[in-house]
């Protein structure tokens, strides 16, 4: 029976493991999308601009803006690092109050 | 300015002589928010992705620029109309501007010293910071008047305490 050649050179597997358990992180839906209260921004403003950005109807939209008002902040959604980027860069270009947080 | 109708895609509203330099006027000064004022996360996040945030808002504040001087200069965006103008946008171009007039609603915000309430405001009025607190209300007007708009609303916004109130 033949055996099989070793190869040169052994594939750095922990290496491998460890950039696919990281792209793996940052497409599960672990960051939270969050707006924090801003003391000059319109409350009809916020409202349109969570349908704009996430396609909400109004009861939602407004149920958000609303916690915004009255807690403080409001958590948006819950996504991959990839969306979450993405949704905070729309709500900032609105130049409304968002950050994206890792959800521990 | 006044919402009149959507019609075959675009938005019309009435707007005066006035009222059309005073917009000319606030987008003069657009941008007016630093990009740093905007945080990816809340502890700051990594100094690379904070420069990314930043380089992308100061691309997206550069193209809006040039859409507001390229509105500004079309003359047919204001046909003449009794009183004033009929100032024509589509929603694209609304949606624009809405991002633009917050800017300069935020920065004026940010000018006056990021005061939380009214009250703060006047009682630190003076000749320097009148002119941010002009700005400040001028763009919020303008903005209720698109978000009307955008909203599905006709004819007159509804009072000002309805739909205008901040988030304070």
């Amino acid at each position: 029976m033949a055996e099989t050649a070793m190869p040169e050179i052994m594939p750095d597997l922990e290496e491998k493991e460890a950039s696919e358990s990281k792209s793996k992180s940052e497409l599960e839906p672990g960051y939270l999308v969050i707006c924090w209260n801003d003391p000059v921004n319109y409350m009809n403003y916020v409202t349109h601009v969570f349908r704009k950005v996430f396609g909400w109807n109004k009861p939602k939209a407004e149920f958000h803006m609303l916690q915004v008002h009255n807690q403080g902040k409001s958590v948006l959604t819950r996504e991959s690092m990839e969306k979450a980027e993405h949704y905070v860069h729309q709500l900032q270009k609105y130049t409304l109050h968002a950050t994206m947080e890792r959800d521990e | 300015m006044k919402f009149l109708k959507l019609e075959k895609g675009a938005f019309s509203f009435h707007i005066s002589e006035r009222e059309r330099r005073a917009l000319f006027k606030l987008l003069e000064l657009y941008p007016l928010v630093p990009a740093s004022y905007q945080k990816l996360s809340r502890d700051g996040g990594k100094p690379e992705d904070q420069q990314l945030l930043e380089d992308a808002l100061n691309s997206q504040r550069n193209e809006h620029k040039a859409q507001v001087l390229a509105m500004l200069q079309t003359k047919s965006r204001f046909q003449s109309a009794p009183g004033g103008y009929q100032f024509n946008l589509k929603p694209t171009e609304a949606e624009w501007l809405l991002q633009v007039l917050n800017d300069i609603r935020v920065g004026s915000w940010l000018l006056l010293g990021s005061p939380d309430s009214m009250v703060k405001i006047f009682g630190a009025l003076n000749d320097k910071s009148l002119p941010h607190f002009w700005s400040m209300e001028a763009s919020g007007d303008f903005q209720m008047t698109l978000v009307h708009a955008l909203t599905g609303g006709g004819g007159t916004p509804p009072p000002s305490t309805e739909t205008g109130e901040a988030i304070m």
